[in-house]
């Protein structure tokens, strides 16, 4: 449910939790980055820095400046000032991702957890189709990569961003590997619950893998300009878009990226408003699938 | 310039706060986990109390002085000596080239720290040089140190044979329990009465398999209110499964029934509740306890932790300086 007012509850002496709700719904996520950029151009004092979830926004501030009361009084005038998140806009980069789905590399990594941890694990696109009633893994990949997918926050491992897919026709769902996965390849494009990511790096994880990307979305050698000097490319509000490819795309990619010629592909023009977005959604015949 | 002879267990290069304002990217703090020991180390010889420096865990480097420099032990005791001769902590010491210093293992406390006038050179990874070392940033090279290093020093004029008062310093526990404050929430109403009360009454017993990212408390099983069972299932089928939200640094993090204190270099979201938060100024403590030790938690308010905190920064200055 999304709650009438949102509540406030300390972590310790320097954080405040913002709850707007208790579910996975892209309306409280908005409400959270809103409250986040409301925030930053408030130029609060005290304030050190925001983390937008799915439902929630983590502030942090410096009990020096401001004290706890008087940091809750300022997010609740805030936040009732912002009114309906309907009133949101905010600047959103669109990234298209090449994309190889159904790869050899999580292949090999799905066989490598069943030879050593779990001897039954379904191949993950054929799994996550069934589950979610699809004919079989190349309708997955239609579906999958039939929407835009909204950076709702960043984490677990620095840069990893959890997706959720903007065109309600193209939400799956499917649970997350038990036990986890001991490793996983870089640029896997993978997903647990209802939320997509890309892992940075290879890392441990538990979503269900059907993809691979080779555009970098973590970089410590800063050999790409559209990192602007950071490690990590997204921000909460970005927007991905995975585009299918072939091998031989992919590969291109990948010696173009390996020789640093590669160009991303980014939108940066655009903003988002939930108003429009909104709109669009009620108009959808939501039980159709591409 | 230092040379290092040895590594020890795992030491690595951190300044304070660390790495501040990227939590929405994903990326922790970092920074040494006893700053209160940290920053009086930076203090004694004249630094900021924010310059880097070095943490080491459990066991301390070998350092060989390449020219000569003031430098401070603080923290954990690892008797520290210079070419075999034992010199004081907390108290700056003049070092010439060619000697070396030696930090053995932690006799008292889990973490030693060690200040050279100027701090150390080392590069600003998104605003700060502290090792975050899983993800590979921070440091020299995003490691932990290594044999055979050279670590760059900053050109800094150190004062030999000041102290920390005696009544500055952070005083470790002896019987192997350590009181550590914490607040209740953000998740407190997840937890029924029982919980609480069981949580504050337990020696928790620090696990083995603890480290920067994450402290892991053996005890009993908690128990909860509604809030718990009756939810969306998106929120996941774990009693103590949430919403992935984000964490505050120090949250106590019920991953299933194991409480994980989530401290320096923790993940900065996930999907289980944080019924209480160790606050900053209980930090250092976390940074001393040894594997095997306990914690006993007493409840604190948002206030009192507060004042401890602005009590603590108070204490990390020159007011705590004599020579």
């Amino acid at each position: 449910m999304i709650f009438d007012e949102p509540k406030f509850s300390p972590g310790g002496d320097r954080y405040i939790t913002v709850e707007f709700g208790n579910e996975m719904n892209l309306e409280l996520n908005f409400m959270a980055q809103g409250l986040a950029g409301a925030l930053d151009e408030a130029g609060t004092k005290g304030l050190v820095e925001t983390a937008p979830c799915f439902a929630t926004l983590l502030v942090h501030y410096e009990p020096r400046q401001i004290s706890y009361d008087d940091m809750v009084k300022e997010l609740k005038s805030l936040s009732d000032s912002l009114g309906s998140s309907d009133e949101i806009e905010m600047d959103s980069r669109l990234f298209t991702f090449e994309t190889l789905y159904l790869d050899p590399w999580t292949r090999e990594c799905i066989d490598d957890y069943r030879e050593k941890l779990n001897p039954d694990k379904e191949y993950d696109p054929d799994f996550v189709a069934r589950l979610n009633g699809l004919e079989d893994r190349h309708q997955l990949v239609r579906v999958h990569s039939g929407t835009e997918y909204w950076v709702a926050s960043l984490g677990f491992w620095p840069g990893l961003p959890f997706l959720q897919p903007l065109d309600p026709r193209a939400m799956i769902t499917c649970p997350k590997y038990n036990p986890p996965r001991t490793w996983t390849p870089q640029g896997t494009v993978a997903m647990g619950g209802s939320a997509s990511a890309i892992y940075p790096v290879a890392t441990p994880g538990g979503y269900q893998l059907f993809g691979r990307t080779p555009v970098p979305v973590w970089d410590t050698t800063k050999r790409f300009d559209v990192f602007h000097g950071e490690i990590v490319l997204f921000r909460p509000g970005d927007r991905i878009k995975f585009q299918p490819v072939s091998r031989e795309v992919y590969d291109d990619a990948e010696r173009k990226i390996e020789d640093g010629s590669y160009i991303y592909n980014i939108i940066e023009y655009q903003k988002f408003s939930v108003h429009n977005y909104k709109q669009w959604i009620a108009k959808l015949d939501t039980s159709e699938r591409f | 310039m230092l040379e290092i002879i040895k590594p020890g267990l795992e030491t690595s290069i951190q300044d304070f706060p660390g790495r501040i304002g990227y939590w929405n990217q994903g990326f922790p703090p970092s920074g040494p986990m006893d700053s209160w020991s940290f920053r009086l180390a930076n203090i004694l010889v004249g630094n900021d109390a924010g310059a880097a420096g070095l943490e080491a865990q459990f066991m301390g480097p070998t350092i060989k002085f390449q020219s000569g420099v003031v430098i401070a032990v603080t923290g954990a005791n690892m008797a520290p000596k210079l070419d075999g001769e034992e010199i004081p902590m907390w108290e700056s010491v003049a070092v010439t080239a060619g000697q070396t210093l030696v930090m053995g293992p932690a006799l008292k406390g889990a973490r030693g720290y060690f200040a050279v006038a100027g701090g150390i050179d080392a590069p600003e990874w998104l605003g700060s040089a502290s090792t975050f070392h899983k993800a590979s940033v921070g440091g020299l090279d995003g490691n932990a140190i290594q044999a055979g290093q050279v670590l760059p020093v900053k050109a800094g004029a150190g004062e030999a044979g000041r102290r920390v008062k005696e009544a500055c310093r952070p005083h470790f526990a002896t019987d192997k329990k350590w009181q550590i404050e914490a607040v209740a929430g953000p998740n407190d109403d997840w937890i029924d009465e029982a919980g609480h009360a069981q949580f504050l009454a337990t020696e928790w017993k620090l696990e083995a398999r603890s480290d920067r990212t994450g402290y892991r408390l053996d005890g009993p099983d908690w128990t909860f209110t509604e809030k718990a069972t009756d939810k969306p299932p998106e929120n996941g089928e774990f009693p103590s499964n949430i919403v992935d939200q984000g964490y505050p640094m120090g949250g106590i993090n019920l991953c299933g029934q194991k409480p994980i204190i989530l401290v320096n270099d923790g993940p900065s979201m996930g999907g289980f509740i944080v019924p209480y938060t160790v606050p900053s100024a209980a930090f250092w403590k976390l940074g001393q306890i040894k594997p095997n030790e306990f914690l006993c938690f007493s409840r604190v308010g948002v206030g009192e932790a507060q004042a401890l905190r602005i009590e603590l920064d108070d204490m990390c200055g020159e007011n705590s300086i004599e020579s």
